[in-house]
Protein backbone atom coordinates (compact mmCIF):
# COMPACT_ATOMS: atom_id res chain seq x y z
CA UNK A 1 0.00 0.00 0.00
CA UNK A 2 2.03 2.83 -1.22
CA UNK A 3 1.57 6.25 0.39
CA UNK A 4 -0.62 8.54 -1.56
CA UNK A 5 -0.67 12.38 -1.73
CA UNK A 6 -3.75 14.66 -1.28
CA UNK A 7 -3.54 15.73 -5.45
CA UNK A 8 -4.65 12.10 -6.24
CA UNK A 9 -7.05 11.81 -3.93
CA UNK A 10 -8.91 14.81 -4.62
CA UNK A 11 -8.27 14.50 -8.78
CA UNK A 12 -10.54 10.88 -8.19
CA UNK A 13 -12.96 12.68 -6.42
CA UNK A 14 -13.42 15.61 -9.06
CA UNK A 15 -13.29 12.49 -11.45
CA UNK A 16 -16.03 10.67 -9.93
CA UNK A 17 -18.20 13.89 -9.50
CA UNK A 18 -18.10 14.35 -13.42
CA UNK A 19 -19.29 11.03 -13.87
CA UNK A 20 -22.18 11.52 -10.82
CA UNK A 21 -23.23 14.26 -13.35
CA UNK A 22 -23.78 12.48 -16.24
CA UNK A 23 -26.95 12.67 -17.45
CA UNK A 24 -28.85 9.36 -17.17
CA UNK A 25 -31.78 8.07 -18.99
CA UNK A 26 -34.62 5.50 -19.15
CA UNK A 27 -33.28 2.32 -17.25
CA UNK A 28 -30.20 2.72 -16.68
CA UNK A 29 -31.11 4.86 -13.72
CA UNK A 30 -32.15 2.40 -11.90
CA UNK A 31 -28.63 0.47 -11.21
CA UNK A 32 -26.88 3.98 -11.70
CA UNK A 33 -23.74 3.42 -8.85
CA UNK A 34 -23.12 6.33 -6.37
CA UNK A 35 -19.17 7.20 -7.74
CA UNK A 36 -18.69 10.00 -5.30
CA UNK A 37 -19.88 7.59 -2.36
CA UNK A 38 -17.66 4.96 -3.47
CA UNK A 39 -14.34 7.00 -3.78
CA UNK A 40 -15.17 8.74 -0.87
CA UNK A 41 -14.83 5.74 1.12
CA UNK A 42 -12.12 4.53 -0.38
CA UNK A 43 -10.03 6.78 0.63
CA UNK A 44 -11.64 7.09 3.94
CA UNK A 45 -10.30 3.87 4.34
CA UNK A 46 -7.02 4.54 2.10
CA UNK A 47 -5.99 7.64 3.37
CA UNK A 48 -7.77 8.58 6.62
CA UNK A 49 -5.07 11.22 7.61
CA UNK A 50 -6.01 12.77 4.37
CA UNK A 51 -10.12 12.14 3.80
CA UNK A 52 -12.25 12.23 7.09
CA UNK A 53 -15.78 12.65 8.26
CA UNK A 54 -15.79 16.61 7.13
CA UNK A 55 -14.16 15.91 3.83
CA UNK A 56 -16.99 13.12 2.91
CA UNK A 57 -19.88 15.17 4.48
CA UNK A 58 -18.98 18.04 1.89
CA UNK A 59 -18.97 15.50 -0.95
CA UNK A 60 -22.35 14.42 0.29
CA UNK A 61 -23.59 17.84 0.16
CA UNK A 62 -22.49 18.43 -3.68
CA UNK A 63 -24.79 15.48 -4.10
CA UNK A 64 -27.45 17.35 -2.53
CA UNK A 65 -26.70 20.21 -4.43
CA UNK A 66 -26.17 18.30 -7.91
CA UNK A 67 -29.34 16.20 -7.42
CA UNK A 68 -31.61 19.22 -6.03
CA UNK A 69 -32.81 17.74 -2.99
CA UNK A 70 -32.79 18.85 0.67
CA UNK A 71 -29.53 20.11 1.38
CA UNK A 72 -27.77 17.71 4.49
CA UNK A 73 -29.82 14.76 3.09
CA UNK A 74 -26.93 13.25 1.28
CA UNK A 75 -24.17 14.96 3.49
CA UNK A 76 -25.75 13.40 6.97
CA UNK A 77 -25.49 9.99 4.76
CA UNK A 78 -21.76 10.44 3.52
CA UNK A 79 -20.67 11.39 6.83
CA UNK A 80 -22.32 8.65 8.91
CA UNK A 81 -20.84 6.05 6.40
CA UNK A 82 -17.61 7.77 6.82
CA UNK A 83 -17.84 7.52 10.39
CA UNK A 84 -18.30 4.24 10.42
CA UNK A 85 -15.51 3.33 8.21
CA UNK A 86 -13.15 5.26 10.13
CA UNK A 87 -14.35 3.63 13.39
CA UNK A 88 -12.82 0.30 12.52
CA UNK A 89 -10.39 1.88 10.02
CA UNK A 90 -7.27 0.22 11.59
CA UNK A 91 -8.92 -3.28 11.76
CA UNK A 92 -9.95 -3.04 8.14
CA UNK A 93 -6.62 -2.71 6.55
CA UNK A 94 -6.19 -6.15 8.43
CA UNK A 95 -8.80 -7.56 6.93
CA UNK A 96 -8.22 -9.41 3.42
CA UNK A 97 -10.31 -8.20 0.33
CA UNK A 98 -13.73 -10.35 0.71
CA UNK A 99 -13.74 -9.27 3.94
CA UNK A 100 -13.78 -5.36 3.19
CA UNK A 101 -15.72 -5.80 0.19
CA UNK A 102 -18.37 -7.18 3.14
CA UNK A 103 -17.90 -4.24 5.03
CA UNK A 104 -18.08 -2.01 2.14
CA UNK A 105 -21.60 -3.31 1.37
CA UNK A 106 -22.60 -2.93 5.05
CA UNK A 107 -21.53 0.82 4.90
CA UNK A 108 -23.44 1.24 0.91
CA UNK A 109 -26.58 -0.14 2.62
CA UNK A 110 -26.34 1.66 5.55
CA UNK A 111 -26.01 4.87 3.41
CA UNK A 112 -28.86 4.33 1.18
CA UNK A 113 -30.96 3.65 4.11
CA UNK A 114 -30.14 6.76 5.71
CA UNK A 115 -30.88 8.60 2.82
CA UNK A 116 -33.98 7.19 2.14
CA UNK A 117 -35.13 7.63 5.72
CA UNK A 118 -34.53 11.28 5.35
CA UNK A 119 -36.45 11.31 2.14
CA UNK A 120 -39.22 9.86 3.48
CA UNK A 121 -39.34 12.32 6.75
CA UNK A 122 -39.42 14.70 4.22
CA UNK A 123 -42.69 13.39 2.85
CA UNK A 124 -41.64 11.72 -0.75
CA UNK A 125 -42.84 8.96 -2.01
CA UNK A 126 -41.34 5.70 -1.08
CA UNK A 127 -39.78 4.24 -3.84
CA UNK A 128 -39.67 0.28 -2.59
CA UNK A 129 -36.60 -1.82 -2.79
CA UNK A 130 -35.73 -1.40 -5.81
CA UNK A 131 -33.83 1.55 -4.55
CA UNK A 132 -31.29 -0.67 -3.24
CA UNK A 133 -30.04 -2.07 -6.67
CA UNK A 134 -27.76 0.47 -7.20
CA UNK A 135 -25.09 -0.88 -4.56
CA UNK A 136 -24.62 -3.78 -6.44
CA UNK A 137 -22.96 -1.43 -9.03
CA UNK A 138 -21.56 0.61 -6.36
CA UNK A 139 -19.90 -2.56 -5.60
CA UNK A 140 -18.24 -3.49 -8.71
CA UNK A 141 -17.35 0.22 -9.04
CA UNK A 142 -15.60 -0.19 -5.37
CA UNK A 143 -13.47 -3.51 -7.02
CA UNK A 144 -12.83 -1.05 -10.14
CA UNK A 145 -11.27 1.03 -7.46
CA UNK A 146 -9.26 -2.03 -5.80
CA UNK A 147 -7.86 -2.78 -9.20
CA UNK A 148 -6.68 1.08 -10.27
CA UNK A 149 -5.60 1.78 -6.75
CA UNK A 150 -4.41 -1.32 -5.39
CA UNK A 151 -6.49 -2.42 -2.11
CA UNK A 152 -6.45 -0.54 0.58
CA UNK A 153 -5.33 -3.51 3.51
CA UNK A 154 -2.11 -4.43 4.15
CA UNK A 155 -0.28 -6.98 2.04
CA UNK A 156 0.58 -10.09 4.08
CA UNK A 157 3.79 -11.31 4.27
CA UNK B 1 8.81 8.01 47.92
CA UNK B 2 7.34 5.54 45.40
CA UNK B 3 4.05 6.07 47.29
CA UNK B 4 4.22 10.25 46.47
CA UNK B 5 5.00 9.66 43.13
CA UNK B 6 2.83 6.57 42.56
CA UNK B 7 0.02 9.65 43.81
CA UNK B 8 1.24 12.30 41.44
CA UNK B 9 1.23 10.02 38.30
CA UNK B 10 -2.01 8.46 38.80
CA UNK B 11 -4.71 11.19 38.19
CA UNK B 12 -2.94 12.05 34.67
CA UNK B 13 -4.57 10.53 31.61
CA UNK B 14 -2.67 8.13 29.24
CA UNK B 15 -1.92 10.07 25.62
CA UNK B 16 -3.58 8.82 22.60
CA UNK B 17 -0.99 6.44 20.73
CA UNK B 18 -1.50 7.55 17.52
CA UNK B 19 -2.47 11.32 17.04
CA UNK B 20 -5.62 11.59 14.91
CA UNK B 21 -7.48 14.76 15.33
CA UNK B 22 -10.83 15.15 17.57
CA UNK B 23 -12.23 11.48 17.24
CA UNK B 24 -14.23 10.30 14.44
CA UNK B 25 -17.54 10.16 16.89
CA UNK B 26 -17.06 13.96 17.69
CA UNK B 27 -16.51 14.35 14.58
CA UNK B 28 -19.60 12.39 13.03
CA UNK B 29 -21.81 14.30 15.81
CA UNK B 30 -20.97 18.06 14.70
CA UNK B 31 -21.32 17.23 11.19
CA UNK B 32 -24.76 15.41 11.57
CA UNK B 33 -25.46 18.22 13.87
CA UNK B 34 -24.84 20.81 10.58
CA UNK B 35 -26.85 18.71 8.31
CA UNK B 36 -29.86 18.73 10.34
CA UNK B 37 -29.41 22.34 10.95
CA UNK B 38 -28.96 22.96 7.06
CA UNK B 39 -32.13 20.07 6.11
CA UNK B 40 -34.11 22.37 8.55
CA UNK B 41 -33.33 25.70 6.79
CA UNK B 42 -33.54 24.58 3.65
CA UNK B 43 -37.04 22.94 4.35
CA UNK B 44 -38.78 25.88 6.03
CA UNK B 45 -36.27 29.18 4.81
CA UNK B 46 -35.67 30.41 1.83
CA UNK B 47 -31.92 31.76 2.46
CA UNK B 48 -30.09 29.05 0.63
CA UNK B 49 -31.40 29.73 -2.83
CA UNK B 50 -29.11 32.19 -3.86
CA UNK B 51 -26.12 29.83 -2.35
CA UNK B 52 -27.59 26.74 -4.80
CA UNK B 53 -27.62 28.90 -7.82
CA UNK B 54 -23.96 30.43 -7.66
CA UNK B 55 -22.83 26.51 -6.77
CA UNK B 56 -25.01 25.03 -9.52
CA UNK B 57 -23.13 27.53 -11.94
CA UNK B 58 -19.87 27.15 -10.54
CA UNK B 59 -20.29 23.62 -11.53
CA UNK B 60 -21.80 23.82 -15.14
CA UNK B 61 -18.35 23.28 -17.04
CA UNK B 62 -17.93 19.76 -14.85
CA UNK B 63 -21.81 19.25 -16.43
CA UNK B 64 -21.02 20.29 -20.12
CA UNK B 65 -17.75 17.67 -19.63
CA UNK B 66 -19.76 15.10 -18.12
CA UNK B 67 -22.66 15.27 -20.70
CA UNK B 68 -20.19 15.92 -23.91
CA UNK B 69 -20.11 11.82 -24.40
CA UNK B 70 -23.40 11.58 -24.92
CA UNK B 71 -23.47 14.16 -26.93
CA UNK B 72 -20.84 13.29 -29.62
CA UNK B 73 -23.16 9.67 -29.22
CA UNK B 74 -25.85 11.56 -30.22
CA UNK B 75 -23.93 13.51 -32.82
CA UNK B 76 -22.58 10.15 -34.65
CA UNK B 77 -26.40 8.50 -34.33
CA UNK B 78 -27.55 11.33 -36.03
CA UNK B 79 -25.22 11.10 -38.56
CA UNK B 80 -25.50 7.52 -39.26
CA UNK B 81 -29.25 7.62 -39.87
CA UNK B 82 -30.29 6.02 -43.52
CA UNK B 83 -30.86 8.58 -45.51
CA UNK B 84 -34.34 6.91 -46.77
CA UNK B 85 -35.63 7.64 -43.50
CA UNK B 86 -34.75 10.88 -43.45
CA UNK B 87 -36.52 12.10 -46.62
CA UNK B 88 -39.85 9.45 -45.35
CA UNK B 89 -39.80 12.18 -42.51
CA UNK B 90 -39.44 15.16 -44.40
CA UNK B 91 -42.19 13.86 -46.65
CA UNK B 92 -44.20 13.53 -43.92
CA UNK B 93 -43.57 16.81 -42.27
CA UNK B 94 -44.38 18.81 -45.35
CA UNK B 95 -47.79 16.82 -45.51
CA UNK B 96 -48.25 17.91 -41.83
CA UNK B 97 -47.22 21.18 -42.31
CA UNK B 98 -49.64 21.54 -45.06
CA UNK B 99 -52.36 20.42 -43.50
CA UNK B 100 -51.43 22.75 -40.46
CA UNK B 101 -51.31 25.74 -42.93
CA UNK B 102 -54.88 24.84 -43.89
CA UNK B 103 -56.02 24.96 -40.05
CA UNK B 104 -53.80 28.29 -39.38
CA UNK B 105 -56.03 29.94 -42.15
CA UNK B 106 -59.27 28.58 -40.48
CA UNK B 107 -57.68 29.43 -37.00
CA UNK B 108 -56.79 33.00 -38.34
CA UNK B 109 -59.96 33.97 -39.45
CA UNK B 110 -61.23 32.57 -35.96
CA UNK B 111 -58.90 34.78 -34.37
CA UNK B 112 -59.89 37.92 -36.31
CA UNK B 113 -63.50 37.18 -35.26
CA UNK B 114 -62.93 36.13 -31.87
CA UNK B 115 -61.16 39.53 -31.45
CA UNK B 116 -64.09 41.20 -33.35
CA UNK B 117 -66.20 39.56 -30.83
CA UNK B 118 -64.05 40.58 -28.11
CA UNK B 119 -64.06 44.54 -29.25
CA UNK B 120 -67.76 44.53 -29.79
CA UNK B 121 -67.97 43.17 -26.16
CA UNK B 122 -65.10 45.55 -24.45
CA UNK B 123 -63.56 42.40 -22.98
CA UNK B 124 -59.65 42.17 -22.96
CA UNK B 125 -57.99 40.75 -25.93
CA UNK B 126 -56.34 36.81 -24.82
CA UNK B 127 -52.49 37.12 -23.66
CA UNK B 128 -50.42 35.33 -26.51
CA UNK B 129 -47.74 34.26 -24.52
CA UNK B 130 -43.86 34.31 -25.68
CA UNK B 131 -41.76 31.17 -25.81
CA UNK B 132 -38.26 30.02 -25.30
CA UNK B 133 -37.21 26.86 -26.77
CA UNK B 134 -35.81 24.23 -24.65
CA UNK B 135 -34.23 21.16 -24.46
CA UNK B 136 -33.89 18.11 -21.76
CA UNK B 137 -30.63 18.20 -20.01
CA UNK B 138 -31.27 14.98 -18.10
CA UNK B 139 -34.65 13.45 -16.25
CA UNK B 140 -33.14 14.47 -12.63
CA UNK B 141 -30.47 13.01 -10.44
CA UNK B 142 -32.85 12.34 -7.68
CA UNK B 143 -35.33 9.19 -8.05
CA UNK B 144 -37.47 10.87 -5.60
CA UNK B 145 -38.88 13.62 -7.26
CA UNK B 146 -40.59 14.06 -10.87
CA UNK B 147 -38.36 16.54 -12.04
CA UNK B 148 -36.55 17.60 -15.34
CA UNK B 149 -33.84 19.42 -16.46
CA UNK B 150 -33.50 21.54 -19.09
CA UNK B 151 -30.75 23.93 -20.79
CA UNK B 152 -32.25 27.01 -20.30
CA UNK B 153 -32.12 29.18 -17.42
CA UNK B 154 -32.08 32.52 -15.94
CA UNK B 155 -29.55 34.00 -18.68
CA UNK B 156 -31.85 33.06 -21.38
CA UNK B 157 -34.74 34.90 -18.97
CA UNK B 158 -36.04 31.61 -17.61
CA UNK B 159 -38.17 32.38 -13.90
CA UNK B 160 -39.22 30.00 -11.70
CA UNK B 161 -43.30 29.96 -12.26
CA UNK B 162 -42.90 29.73 -15.60
CA UNK B 163 -45.22 26.82 -17.38
CA UNK B 164 -43.40 24.26 -20.05
CA UNK B 165 -45.35 22.79 -22.50
CA UNK B 166 -44.24 20.30 -25.29
CA UNK B 167 -46.18 19.75 -29.00
CA UNK B 168 -48.93 17.69 -27.04
CA UNK B 169 -49.67 19.57 -23.86
CA UNK B 170 -49.14 20.78 -20.81
CA UNK B 171 -45.43 19.28 -18.99
CA UNK B 172 -45.20 21.25 -15.90
CA UNK B 173 -43.63 24.03 -14.73
CA UNK B 174 -40.35 25.53 -13.80
CA UNK B 175 -39.89 25.66 -10.06
CA UNK B 176 -35.85 26.39 -10.02
CA UNK B 177 -34.11 28.51 -12.31
CA UNK B 178 -30.25 28.32 -12.28
CA UNK B 179 -28.01 30.90 -14.20
CA UNK B 180 -27.87 28.00 -17.22
CA UNK B 181 -30.47 25.25 -15.98
CA UNK B 182 -33.86 25.01 -15.09
CA UNK B 183 -35.78 22.58 -12.91
CA UNK B 184 -38.97 21.58 -14.32
CA UNK B 185 -41.69 20.13 -11.59
CA UNK B 186 -43.84 17.85 -14.01
CA UNK B 187 -47.62 17.86 -13.51
CA UNK B 188 -47.41 14.37 -12.12
CA UNK B 189 -45.25 15.84 -8.92
CA UNK B 190 -47.40 15.57 -5.69
CA UNK B 191 -46.99 18.92 -5.47
CA UNK B 192 -47.96 20.38 -8.28
CA UNK B 193 -51.86 21.72 -8.65
CA UNK B 194 -53.17 22.89 -11.98
CA UNK B 195 -56.18 24.25 -12.41
CA UNK B 196 -58.07 22.65 -15.28
CA UNK B 197 -61.50 22.04 -17.52
CA UNK B 198 -63.19 19.53 -18.93
CA UNK B 199 -63.13 20.15 -23.00
CA UNK B 200 -66.70 18.38 -23.41
CA UNK B 201 -68.62 20.59 -20.95
CA UNK B 202 -66.28 23.57 -19.64
CA UNK B 203 -66.10 22.08 -16.26
CA UNK B 204 -63.44 23.82 -14.22
CA UNK B 205 -61.38 22.04 -11.49
CA UNK B 206 -58.18 21.29 -9.99
CA UNK B 207 -56.11 18.55 -11.15
CA UNK B 208 -53.16 17.02 -8.38
CA UNK B 209 -50.26 15.16 -9.53
CA UNK B 210 -50.17 11.57 -7.80
CA UNK B 211 -46.63 11.10 -7.26
CA UNK B 212 -44.52 8.02 -8.84
CA UNK B 213 -47.71 6.52 -10.87
CA UNK B 214 -47.69 8.67 -13.90
CA UNK B 215 -51.21 9.78 -13.30
CA UNK B 216 -53.33 12.93 -12.52
CA UNK B 217 -55.72 12.88 -10.06
CA UNK B 218 -59.16 15.25 -10.07
CA UNK B 219 -59.88 15.14 -6.02
CA UNK B 220 -63.39 16.84 -4.15
CA UNK B 221 -65.85 16.11 -7.06
CA UNK B 222 -69.01 14.85 -6.53
CA UNK B 223 -69.57 11.43 -7.77
CA UNK B 224 -72.40 12.54 -9.32
CA UNK B 225 -69.77 15.01 -11.55
CA UNK B 226 -70.14 14.98 -15.68
CA UNK B 227 -66.54 13.54 -16.08
CA UNK B 228 -66.58 10.35 -18.26
CA UNK B 229 -63.30 8.42 -19.67
CA UNK B 230 -61.98 9.51 -22.24
CA UNK B 231 -62.54 12.90 -21.80
CA UNK B 232 -59.60 15.64 -22.33
CA UNK B 233 -59.12 18.09 -19.54
CA UNK B 234 -57.79 21.01 -20.63
CA UNK B 235 -56.46 24.43 -18.65
CA UNK B 236 -58.78 26.83 -18.12
CA UNK B 237 -56.31 30.02 -18.03
CA UNK B 238 -57.66 31.21 -14.60
CA UNK B 239 -54.37 30.92 -12.70
CA UNK B 240 -52.10 33.12 -14.94
CA UNK B 241 -49.55 30.46 -15.07
CA UNK B 242 -51.13 28.36 -17.74
CA UNK B 243 -52.40 29.65 -21.03
CA UNK B 244 -55.93 28.69 -21.53
CA UNK B 245 -57.02 25.37 -23.80
CA UNK B 246 -53.69 23.60 -23.51
CA UNK B 247 -53.72 19.58 -23.59
CA UNK B 248 -53.48 18.67 -19.63
CA UNK B 249 -54.66 14.48 -19.71
CA UNK B 250 -57.02 12.37 -20.93
CA UNK B 251 -59.32 10.46 -18.19
CA UNK B 252 -58.97 6.90 -17.83
CA UNK B 253 -60.75 6.00 -15.05
CA UNK B 254 -64.07 7.12 -12.73
CA UNK B 255 -64.60 5.09 -9.83
CA UNK B 256 -67.50 5.35 -7.33
CA UNK B 257 -66.81 3.85 -3.88
CA UNK B 258 -70.04 3.89 -2.18
CA UNK B 259 -68.07 5.25 1.23
CA UNK B 260 -67.05 8.11 0.05
CA UNK B 261 -69.03 11.74 -1.36
CA UNK B 262 -66.37 12.12 -3.70
CA UNK B 263 -65.75 10.32 -7.04
CA UNK B 264 -62.34 8.89 -7.60
CA UNK B 265 -61.08 10.47 -11.14
CA UNK B 266 -58.07 9.10 -12.38
CA UNK B 267 -56.42 10.53 -15.96
CA UNK B 268 -53.13 10.17 -17.63
CA UNK B 269 -50.92 13.09 -18.80
CA UNK B 270 -51.10 13.99 -23.00
CA UNK B 271 -47.92 15.10 -23.24
CA UNK B 272 -44.84 12.65 -23.77
CA UNK B 273 -42.48 13.99 -21.53
CA UNK B 274 -40.52 10.41 -22.00
CA UNK B 275 -40.57 10.61 -26.31
CA UNK B 276 -38.82 13.55 -27.27
CA UNK B 277 -36.15 16.49 -26.13
CA UNK B 278 -37.61 19.77 -27.14
CA UNK B 279 -39.91 21.66 -24.55
CA UNK B 280 -41.66 25.25 -24.97
CA UNK B 281 -41.04 27.77 -21.68
CA UNK B 282 -43.76 29.78 -21.86
CA UNK B 283 -43.06 33.73 -20.46
CA UNK B 284 -45.36 34.15 -17.44
CA UNK B 285 -48.29 37.18 -18.29
CA UNK B 286 -49.84 38.66 -15.63
CA UNK B 287 -46.86 38.00 -12.73
CA UNK B 288 -44.23 40.30 -14.72
CA UNK B 289 -44.51 44.22 -13.61
CA UNK B 290 -44.19 44.93 -17.10
CA UNK B 291 -47.25 43.63 -18.21
CA UNK B 292 -48.92 45.48 -15.41
CA UNK B 293 -48.59 49.19 -17.18
CA UNK B 294 -49.73 47.71 -20.42
CA UNK B 295 -52.64 45.93 -18.82
CA UNK B 296 -53.50 49.65 -17.61
CA UNK B 297 -53.07 50.97 -20.80
CA UNK B 298 -55.36 48.99 -22.81
CA UNK B 299 -58.22 49.40 -20.25
CA UNK B 300 -57.06 53.83 -21.04
CA UNK B 301 -57.69 52.94 -24.71
CA UNK B 302 -60.94 51.09 -24.36
CA UNK B 303 -62.00 53.79 -22.08
CA UNK B 304 -60.91 56.56 -24.46
CA UNK B 305 -61.88 54.56 -27.68
CA UNK B 306 -66.09 54.84 -26.34
CA UNK B 307 -65.57 58.24 -25.32
CA UNK B 308 -67.00 60.33 -27.92
CA UNK B 309 -69.45 58.37 -27.63
CA UNK B 310 -70.69 58.44 -24.32
CA UNK B 311 -71.83 61.27 -22.06
CA UNK B 312 -69.52 60.44 -18.87
CA UNK B 313 -65.99 61.08 -20.18
CA UNK B 314 -66.45 64.21 -22.19
CA UNK B 315 -67.37 65.87 -18.81
CA UNK B 316 -64.24 63.78 -16.69
CA UNK B 317 -62.14 64.73 -19.39
CA UNK B 318 -62.31 68.46 -18.94
CA UNK B 319 -62.23 68.34 -15.58
CA UNK B 320 -58.54 66.64 -15.53
CA UNK B 321 -57.79 69.64 -18.18
CA UNK B 322 -59.26 72.41 -15.93
CA UNK B 323 -57.03 71.36 -13.42
CA UNK B 324 -53.40 72.72 -14.61
CA UNK B 325 -55.40 75.92 -16.55
CA UNK B 326 -56.61 76.56 -12.51
CA UNK B 327 -52.93 76.20 -11.33
CA UNK B 328 -51.62 78.61 -14.22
Amino acid sequence: MRPVNLTTVLLTLIVALTFQLYPWSGQGVILRPDFLLVVTLYWVIRAPHLINVGIAWFAGLIVDLSTGSLLGQHALAFGFAAFLALLYQRRLVLFNRWQLTVYVFALLITERAIVLMLKLFADNENPGLSYFWPVITTLILWQLMVLMFGAPTRPRH
Amino acid sequence: MLKGVHQKLEPQESPAFFVRGPSPFSRMMFFCALSIVLMAVDSRLNYLAQFRQTFIAALHPLELIAQAPSDWGMNIRHYFTAHGRLLDENQALKQEAVQHKVMLQRLQMIELENAHLRTLLQGNAPIIPKAILGEILHMGRDPFSNVIVVNRGTHHDVKAGQAVVDAEGVIGQVTRAFPFSAEVTLITDDNLAIPIQVERNQLRAIAFGEGKSNTIDLPFLPTSVDIKVGDRLVTSGIDGVYPAGLAVATVTEVRQSPDSPFAKIVSTPIAGVNNHLQLLILSLPESQQSAMPTEATQVKTETAKPAPTTSPSPTAKPSIENKPNASR
